[in-house]
């Protein structure tokens, strides 16, 4: 306490221009800036930790049970906040919130899996709650009943059970500086710009809104700062309006960072595709099965043939004979399917 | 007639809700006496400002035991045991005169002496209300005892603790425990603390006691001058009368005279009465509250979030005073009525806010890869360590 009163004191003292932007006292900045490597190392973290949990608990109830069950990937996990993060703006077409409210929802469920797994929490509900608490935190509140009413298969409980989970799990952040509003800022700033065809202008404003709508379903938010987001995106939509705009605030330099937020905008700013999402735990699944099967034909074949051998081609020694454990292995395995 | 007017006296009690116990002891049952049982144990019952521990009973009070209810026996009287369950008199003397036995609902062994009379209508009030007391005895360290406030909030986060433990049964022996250890580890300070706050409240009854008196006193004081100033006004009477009588001078200049000197003198009296109670106001014990509050409190500066100064990007962006073209916003300035504007909306700030969104932390290059991750990696690795305790 002493040692942050020293220091706001010496910063009063000191000349205005050292003064701290505003931008870099939010807990955006603070708490939840990335670079691209480390939101790659936490998540893997993250999914190691949560496959060591499970398959513990496994092997605490029967040893050796966990080998053949299949965890998700970090990039599974991902892809999957990611088709979350496309039903939070499902949701809020139909409830008609405003942009903020998706916005920060999305936020938050962005952030909330970055201290927990998808094998930890479905994201379903955390998506909910998420949105439940975005409705409030941004000035947007609608009753519990009305809201999960509204979506099927939902009871108020599942919304408020996670609630308390989600807002520790934010540290209790809420506030959100919105890519958005940077471009709403962007839009009427440009109009300051010599000779801005204002029909033009509002055709970018439009096409980059579709833009940083996109920029929500990658990481962007977690890296750059949303002026920078909003700007790749006014850049997408109108190149030239968006340079001379950046020379404009003395920020050429930043250009090149524009062009990276465009790159992953255009990468990672489309939905997963549901269609072919399945493919690859199912297709292993099968390839087990299939595995398992032949094994058991081979089995079986086996003891045909030792059973041919022992001169007994009908199979009635099963019932006597010394095979009888070897029958109820089989048995087993026709109970495991 | 002895008979009905016991009924009666029973009806009272009912009605009060509040059975005065010594009225209702029946001589069949000795040892009665609500002082013997109410120190047993953790010594169940709160007493009042008088000292008198004020049992609740109610209409539907019924003994769970022997089923026995206020309508058939009129003089039911349920205590509480030391786990918490009622009975009426008539259960504890059938099952505990002879000696320790279970209860009859949690088969806890109990003691007779350990019943204790019940205060509170919720009986988890009665068991905090005595879980409570009985930590306090212990856990009686006071601010001063601490380097800073920190480590004050950590004893008291403990102690609460404990307290939650103990009320809702978790972790009986290992919270027994906690409390041994703590009582071993700081039993001197226990003890000075137990002395300190004898010695505290002893002072303050003295004080009071000097109070009383000095009050006392007063009023005497009062009395006596009073008397005197009655006297004093008497004699000045006689003496007028006297001087009309002997002397030669106009009999209305001399009662003027007198009546003068009569108002000067009332009024220096009252001046030094007022004077008197003015000093005497302010009680000695008044004095040692505010001494030992002055001592405790510590000078915390609150942070005022408002007065911080921020750069805010002023000079990156100027508003246009003429307004923008902006359909996004056409609702709300066309609103001739200020409905969209009761809340205190402003287009102007929400543009202002815009720009400032807009410039705000442009120039900031992403963090680089080679910046480790450092805190955030331990703060997982016990998030990781929890979810596996959790599966």
């Amino acid at each position: 306490m002493a040692v942050e009163l020293g220091e706001q004191t010496s910063d009063a003292a000191e000349p205005t221009t050292t003064r701290k932007p505003l931008y870099e006292g939010s807990t955006q900045f603070k708490h939840w800036r990335y670079s691209v490597e480390q939101l790659r190392e936490i998540r893997a973290l993250l999914n190691v930790t949560a496959v060591n949990a499970i398959k513990n608990a496994f092997e605490i109830d029967i040893p050796g049970s966990s080998e053949n069950v299949s965890f998700l990937t970090s990039d599974e996990e991902h892809l999957l906040v990611k088709l979350y993060i496309g039903k939070v703006s499902q949701l809020c077409g139909h409830f008609r919130f405003p942009e903020e409210v998706e916005a920060t929802a999305v936020s938050y469920l962005k952030r909330f899996y970055l201290k927990n797994t998808v094998m930890d929490w479905h994201p379903k509900n955390v998506m909910l709650t998420a949105l439940f608490l975005a409705t409030k935190t941004t000035n947007n509140p609608i009753s519990l009943e009305a809201y999960t009413t509204h979506i099927p298969k939902t009871a108020p409980s599942d919304v408020l059970d996670l609630e308390f989970l989600v807002a520790q799990s934010l540290n209790f952040e809420f506030s959100v500086w919105h890519a958005h509003r940077a471009l709403w800022g962007i839009y009427l700033d440009v109009q300051n710009l010599p000779d801005v065809p204002v029909d033009t202008l509002h055709e970018a404003y439009r096409t980059a809104v579709k833009h940083v709508r996109a920029s929500r379903l990658t990481d962007a938010e977690l890296v750059y700062t949303p002026s920078q987001i909003g700007l790749a995106a006014f850049s997408l939509a109108s190149p030239d309006l968006a340079k001379s705009w950046a020379v404009s605030k003395d920020a050429e330099s930043m250009l090149p960072i524009v062009r990276d937020i465009e790159e992953v905008i255009r990468r990672d700013g489309n939905g997963p595709d549901v269609e072919n999402l399945g493919a690859r735990p199912s297709s292993r699944k099968k390839a087990e099965e299939e595995a398992k099967a032949k094994e058991k034909r081979t089995r079986k074949a086996d003891e045909v043939r030792r059973a041919m051998e022992a001169g007994d081609p009908f199979g009635q020694g099963h019932e006597v004979g010394p095979q009888g454990a070897v029958d109820l292995n089989l048995d087993d395995d026709d109970d495991d399917d | 007639m002895s008979k009905s007017s016991a009924w009666l006296r029973g009806t009272i009690v009912r009605k009060s809700g509040l059975s005065s116990s010594s009225l209702n002891t029946r001589p069949s049952t000795p040892a009665q006496p609500v002082a013997s049982t109410s120190t047993a144990s953790f010594g169940g019952g709160v007493k009042d400002a008088t000292g008198k521990v004020s049992e609740y009973s109610s209409m539907e009070d019924q003994c769970p035991v022997c089923k026995s209810d206020r309508y058939l026996n009129p003089k039911l009287r349920l205590l509480v045991s030391a786990c918490y369950h009622k009975m009426c008199e008539s259960c504890i003397d059938r099952l505990f005169t002879l000696g320790p036995a279970p209860c009859p609902i949690c088969n806890k062994t109990l003691r007779k002496l350990a019943f204790m009379p019940q205060t509170f209508e919720d009986l988890s009030v009665e068991k905090e209300v005595a879980v409570r007391r009985r930590l306090a005895k212990d856990f009686n360290k006071h601010r001063e005892d601490f380097p800073d406030a920190k480590s004050y909030n950590n004893y008291l986060e403990e102690v609460e603790d404990i307290t939650f433990n103990l009320i809702n049964d978790i972790d009986i022996p290992e919270t027994e425990e906690r409390i041994a250890k703590f009582r071993r580890e700081n039993a001197v300070l226990i003890e000075a603390n137990i002395q300190r706050d004898e010695s505290y409240a002893a002072l303050l009854r003295e004080q009071e006691e000097l109070d009383r008196q000095r009050r006392g006193e007063r009023a005497r004081e009062l009395a006596r001058e009073e008397e005197e100033a009655r006297e004093a006004r008497e004699t000045e009477r006689r003496e007028l009368i006297d001087t009309l009588e002997n002397s030669s001078k106009d009999a209305r200049a001399l009662v003027a005279q007198a009546a003068r000197r009569q108002r000067e003198k009332e009024r220096a009296d009252r001046e030094r009465r007022e004077r008197m109670a003015g000093a005497g106001a302010e009680t000695s014990a008044a004095r040692a509250m505010r001494a030992r509050a002055a001592v405790s409190a510590m000078p915390d500066v609150p942070h005022v979030p408002l007065q911080d100064d921020w750069y805010a990007y002023e000079d990156k962006f100027t508003i246009r005073t003429e307004g923008y073209y902006d359909p996004m916003s056409e609702a709300v300035r066309r609103d001739r009525e200020g409905i969209m504007k009761a809340g205190g909306y402003a287009v102007d700030e929400a543009w202002e806010r815009a720009l400032r969104y807009a410039v705000a932390g442009l120039g900031i290059a992403p963090l680089s890869s080679s910046e480790p991750l450092s805190s955030m990696t331990a703060a997982l690795v016990v998030a990781g360590d929890d979810a596996v305790m959790a599966i």
